[in-house]
């Protein structure tokens, strides 16, 4: 519980306010030999003084003293340091006294005579829980310093949905200035319908079910009138026993961002049609020089002009992944998921392959249980990422080997493999092949085409399901991809 | 020896116009050409073609809207309508996915940029000649 370093750093001050010097003598003798810093008072009027002047974690105080009573000097000590700990001493042990001093905020009762040893047992009592009150503080003191120099804002509510902590991220981001959120209503700072639809949802997540909900804000300040988007991320907050005391709603500001996303998206977008138009135009061109159309050429003409349609056709491939990869990076892939019957899409897709595959006299088939669980997702593109995972099986596999897709439950995820027998890749391939425009580049695999897009499309599809994607590779043997789709009940 | 159908050919893109009707004069179609979706219209009313091979983006008037004009139209609904469609325009569309031409009332259509061969087939197919 305690902070050791502060602990060793922690030289307890003690301040003794007895009228009896027998008893003022002796409980400092006794607590200056346990290490500790000890000062007294010999009355009321003199321990507030000097409590006034300087501050004591342990104040030993006779309730019965001439003048002020001990019961008038704890009330003020209470009054200007409360987190000092009190312990009463007097001759009096009475139930009646200790219940009333007890009410007034004292920590212990030691009652008169008593004996250095149950004096330091009750000192040393007080101070443990003044270390554990120090602890608690600070960490409450760090956590706020780190919440308050958050630029993410942070918003915690409790079950009526009022404020218990607004950072002043979150208030800036409202444009609430600096007052004084705590304690007032969420409806009292923002009229923002998502925000409280979020926190709502939140609220309603019954107890024991766990959930972290999204929401994409930009109409959350309308006075300013600069464009502004934020991601709201709320959770439920549970006590220890795990019943919903409230929420916690943090909100990140991601503008730029999403304008930088939108700016590259378009350009590329932009791009890749202006490339495609005049790239069409050309390839519509050569081919009617080839097909003889326009009178006879001779066969290496014929060839030239064949390999430059290749090239072009390469091209045209590669805008195709660019606006694809463009599309699935903005978001723009219009992302409606449903309950996809994966069986059923991966047969459709093995009897498309399946035609190429035979070409190269390579079998292509799938094992899977029936009475798969539907995925939640979007079908196209889920066929984008199997079509692509089997065109690489096939194109980097020889002529007479297997390819085998499997489906199958594994925990919360639908397993989806992909294996050939085909080329493979090293290691360090391996930890490559998911970046853009990466290709391997050897002997075998010289004449293969290809974009280097297409494993990065994969990858993005596949997390924006909140799947993942696995590669098991060895060097002629073969690679195997295995997807972890998420089952969603 | 024509084959007596006559066939509107329309791009903004003059180059590919003359390249898809050198490939559809050398199958002995007959060939009509535009450029934009207005121009279209004239060249239709003018003379009724059997099929459009119509692009989607163009100036003036676009493939969309005049597929929509034709359909709609007693005198012209039953000329066939085969529009180009680049990937990116609208609605996704991957390899094996096309689904650009079936939101439209387009009889066919064909991916951008166009295969040749690809094109005189689905043609052929739709008019129902060898």
């Amino acid at each position: 519980m305690s902070d050791y370093s502060q602990k060793q750093n922690f030289d307890p001050r003690i301040l003794i306010i007895d009228d009896e010097k027998r008893v003022r003598d002796g409980c400092t003798k006794v607590l200056t030999a346990e290490g500790y810093s000890v000062f007294s008072a010999q009355n009321g009027q003199e321990g507030i003084k000097m409590i006034e002047a300087s501050h004591y974690d342990i104040v030993l105080l006779d309730l019965m003293m001439p003048g002020l009573s001990g019961f008038d000097v704890l009330g003020h000590v209470k009054s200007i340091h409360p987190e000092t700990v009190l312990i009463v001493i007097s001759g009096y042990a009475t139930l009646e006294h200790s219940i009333k001093a007890m009410k007034k905020g004292a920590f212990d009762f030691i009652p008169k005579p008593f004996s250095p040893d149950q004096l330091r047992v009750t000192v040393s009592k007080a101070i443990d829980f003044t270390y554990a009150l120090q602890d608690i503080a600070t960490e409450k003191s760090r956590m706020r310093m780190l919440i308050n120099h958050l630029t993410d804002g942070v918003l915690t509510t409790d079950t009526e949905k009022n404020v218990v902590l607004a950072n002043p991220a979150f208030l800036s981001m409202l444009d609430c200035g600096s007052i004084s959120a705590i304690g007032k209503s969420v409806s009292q700072l923002t009229g923002n319908k998502k925000l409280h639809d979020l926190i709502d949802a939140c609220l309603s997540i019954p107890d024991g079910e766990f959930a972290e909900l999204t929401e994409e804000i930009d109409d959350l300040n309308e006075k300013k009138k600069v464009e502004m988007v934020i991601g709201a991320k709320a959770l439920p907050f549970r006590d220890r026993t795990g019943r919903n005391i409230g929420t916690i709603t943090m909100l990140r500001d991601i503008t730029a961002a999403n304008r930088i996303n939108r700016e590259k998206s378009d350009f590329v977008s932009m791009v890749s049609h202006e490339i495609r138009n005049p790239l069409g135009a050309v390839m519509a061109q050569l081919k009617i020089l080839s097909d003889e159309l326009l009178g006879e050429i001779n066969a290496r003409q014929k060839e030239t002009i064949q390999r430059a349609s290749l090239r072009l056709n390469a091209l045209a491939e590669l805008t195709t992944d660019l606006l694809d990869l463009a599309k699935i990076e903005s978001g723009l892939l219009v992302m409606e998921k449903e309950q996809v019957d994966m069986k059923a899409l991966l047969d459709d897709l093995v009897s498309f392959h399946r035609p190429g595959a035979e070409e190269k006299n390579i079998s292509l088939k799938l094992e899977t249980a029936s009475g798969l669980d539907p995925v939640l997702s979007n079908k196209v593109n889920m066929e984008e990422v199997f079509s692509n995972l089997i065109t690489n099986a096939i194109k980097y596999s020889r002529e007479g080997t297997r390819i085998t897709l499997t489906a199958k439950k594994e925990k919360n995820y639908l397993l989806i493999s992909v294996a050939d027998e085909g080329f493979g890749m090293s290691r360090e391939d391996q930890d490559r092949v998911f970046e853009r425009f990466f290709r391997i580049k050897d002997a075998k695999r010289r004449m293969i085409t290809g974009t280097g897009l297409g494993l990065s499309i994969v990858k993005n599809i596949i997390e924006s399901h909140n799947g993942m994607i696995r590669l098991e590779s060895e060097p002629d043997k073969g690679s195997t991809f295995h997807v972890y789709l998420p089952i969603h009940d | 020896m024509s084959n007596d159908k006559l066939i509107l050919v329309v791009d903004d893109d003059p180059d590919l116009v003359e390249s898809v009707s050198i490939k559809l004069e050398s199958e002995n179609f007959k060939v009509q050409k535009a450029y934009d979706g207005v121009e279209a219209w004239e060249k239709i009313k003018a003379e009724k073609p059997d099929l459009v091979i119509l692009d989607v983006m163009m100036p003036r008037k676009n493939g969309y809207e005049l597929c929509d004009e034709l359909k709609a139209d007693d005198n012209y609904k039953d000329i066939t309508v085969v529009l180009l469609t680049a990937v990116g325009d609208a609605v996704t569309s991957t390899s094996y996915t096309h689904m650009d031409g079936k939101t439209t009332m387009a009889d066919d259509f064909v991916p951008k940029p166009i295969d040749l061969d690809n094109l005189m087939e689905i043609v052929k197919e739709n008019l129902d000649v060898s």
